[in-house]
């Protein structure tokens, strides 16, 4: 029953989160009435861009943040459960809807593609393993953010170190291609931060089967990172009596 | 004795707590010290009243007890497990001085999750949750948007959360605010059944005259440290009224001196004295003086009294 109040607290916390799944899902069927799409157009991704990379930033808007600038975790950290449990039921509710949510979306598409037979779905499985994946690195990461970010900051504040961080590499890239510095920023992005590059390879059919499993793998071990970092910082927390 | 030997052991121990808040990186923020080396412990079926003016550390205190701010110095224990531990939250209920729940919940809905936090069966949610609407009287409101709550029904929802699953010690910061007299009168019933069954309740007020009802003991908080006294205290602490015969020789303050007359007339004298151990003293020196005493009573200081007392004596 804990895991079960915890993980549906997730979706039931905020009204417009039932919206914002409502919202997501209505973009495909817009989409596919677009009269300029190209017939090279692939649905999968799409969905790794639209539903595995900006979804969860949506979701996880403030997951912590308000909480904690409400007082609400002054009542949630007193009750006899363990800060990790919470972090782990938390972040697990927010899979468990892109879950769902890719399910949907595989099926509308699926059905979509079927009546009117736009666009590719080359790889559609492996895109939407994909997308799975990344939504939930990037849900991690921004459920960390939040323990320490006050409200709902967490998603705008990963959007800016997101952009922040990769206009540099364009730039060294575009300049400095063959450097050491370059080549070490390019590696801390590609396996430091949330693996989209290593992600798109893997929905593109880029790597053979070991290499799948092991962007997969290492997909995997990035979210474990992150939400290790986020139980640590919960763990250290302190709740101060009105934090905003 | 329980099996972990946690029954002897006091329901709170504070030894040498020291919070200080603040100081930031690179000093740039004046750190706080909201409570200096407090050591303070508390047994069972108690009700203690947290006393002292904005600023004294009360809520931090509370805070520490509950787990919820980390001790610069010193350690706290909760039924014998260190505060913050599973075992000690397990042992506490909290009502948190502005409490907070999802607006878009239920009280009932309210009350299951956190049942459910509690880790019992889903028979045993449904029961408990039943049982606290019942008993903080929420029933008609049970299925409303908690959104849509007044202060004083979110005060008795945080109380109900409190009272899940009978906890052996109660922290209440500011119970009563927003509750109209009708609900002060039920949060002092309440607390009664909470004593009565051998739980400890700690309340935070600055209502005195709702704590002198409440509560069987207090605790004095000043600038971050603590001045325990208990209701005997109080009443040793006030002043000595004593009465003459008409015709006695007027006494002068010499004759008193250290003490303080308070109130003088032909026939009575109110005396401040420091503890009744010196009522004697100032009788023996009246009588001396040619005084014909004819009864002597110590006036009990109530809390407000009291509080404004410390505070002064405090601030000089």
């Amino acid at each position: 029953m804990k895991a079960y109040v915890l993980i549906s607290e997730t979706f039931l916390r905020k009204t417009s989160l039932r919206l914002v799944h409502l919202g997501w899902l209505l973009a495909y069927p817009l989409i596919f009435l677009m009269p300029s799409l190209p017939e090279t157009w692939q649905w999968g991704g799409l969905v790794f861009a639209w539903s595995g990379c900006l979804l969860p930033l949506i979701l996880s808007a403030g997951i912590f943040g308000d909480d904690i600038a409400s007082g609400r975790i002054r009542l949630v950290a007193t009750e006899p459960i363990r800060l990790s449990e919470l972090y782990i039921y938390r972040f697990l509710g927010l899979s468990l809807q892109a879950a769902a949510h890719l399910l949907a979306v595989g099926a509308l598409i699926l059905l979509l593609h079927w009546l009117t037979g736009r666009g590719s779905l080359d790889r559609f499985a492996a895109w939407m393993l994909a997308s799975w994946l990344i939504f939930n690195t990037w849900a991690a990461l921004s459920t960390s953010l939040s323990v320490v970010v006050s409200r709902d900051h967490n998603s705008m504040t990963l959007v800016l170190a997101t952009i922040i961080l990769f206009f540099p590499l364009y730039m060294l890239l575009l300049f400095f291609e063959d450097s050491v510095g370059t080549k070490i920023y390019h590696a801390f992005v590609r396996y430091g931060c949330p693996p989209v590059e290593v992600l798109v390879g893997l929905g593109q059919g880029r790597y053979s089967l070991p290499g799948g499993v092991a962007s997969v793998a290492h997909s995997l071990a990035l979210t474990v990172l992150y939400g290790a970092a986020g139980i640590v910082l919960l763990n250290n927390r302190e709740f101060k009596y009105a934090a905003d | 004795m329980s099996e972990d030997g946690s029954e002897m052991a006091p329901v709170i121990e504070c030894r040498e707590v020291t919070k200080v808040y603040g100081g930031g990186r690179a000093g740039r923020k004046a750190s706080v010290c909201a409570l200096d080396n407090v050591s303070w412990q508390v047994g069972g079926g108690t009700i203690v009243g947290l006393v002292g003016p904005n600023g004294a550390g009360k809520t931090t205190l509370l805070s520490l007890i509950a787990g919820l701010l980390f001790p610069t110095q010193g350690s706290i224990r909760v039924c014998g497990h260190p505060a913050r531990s599973l075992e000690a939250r397990r042992s506490l209920g909290y009502v948190p001085e502005s409490p907070a729940f999802l607006s878009c919940y239920s009280a009932r809905a309210v009350l299951k999750h956190h049942a459910a936090l509690h880790g019992l069966s889903k028979e045993a949610i449904s029961t408990e949750a039943e049982r606290a609407l019942l008993q903080l009287r929420l029933e008609e409101c049970a299925d409303r948007a908690v959104g849509g709550f007044s202060q004083g029904m979110r005060q008795r929802l945080a109380l109900a959360v409190a009272l899940l699953d009978n906890p052996r010690l109660l922290l209440l910061d500011e119970p009563s605010n927003g509750l109209d007299p009708i609900g002060v009168i039920e949060l002092r019933r309440i607390l009664n059944e909470v004593r009565q069954s051998g739980a400890t309740v700690i309340i935070s007020s600055h209502r005195l005259g709702e704590m002198e009802r409440l509560t069987s003991d207090y605790v004095f908080l000043y600038h971050g440290r603590i001045v325990k006294f208990g209701r005997d205290k109080v009443e040793q602490t006030g002043h000595v009224r004593i009465e003459f015969l008409p015709g006695s020789p007027r006494v002068t303050q010499d004759v008193l001196a250290p003490y303080d007359v308070v109130e003088e007339s032909d026939t009575r004298l109110v005396v401040a004295v420091n503890g009744v151990e010196n009522v004697p003293g100032v009788v023996g020196s009246l009588v001396k003086a040619g005084a014909l005493v004819t009864g002597v009573a110590l006036e009990m200081q109530d809390i407000e009294e009291t509080f404004v007392r410390l505070c002064r004596e405090r601030a000089s």
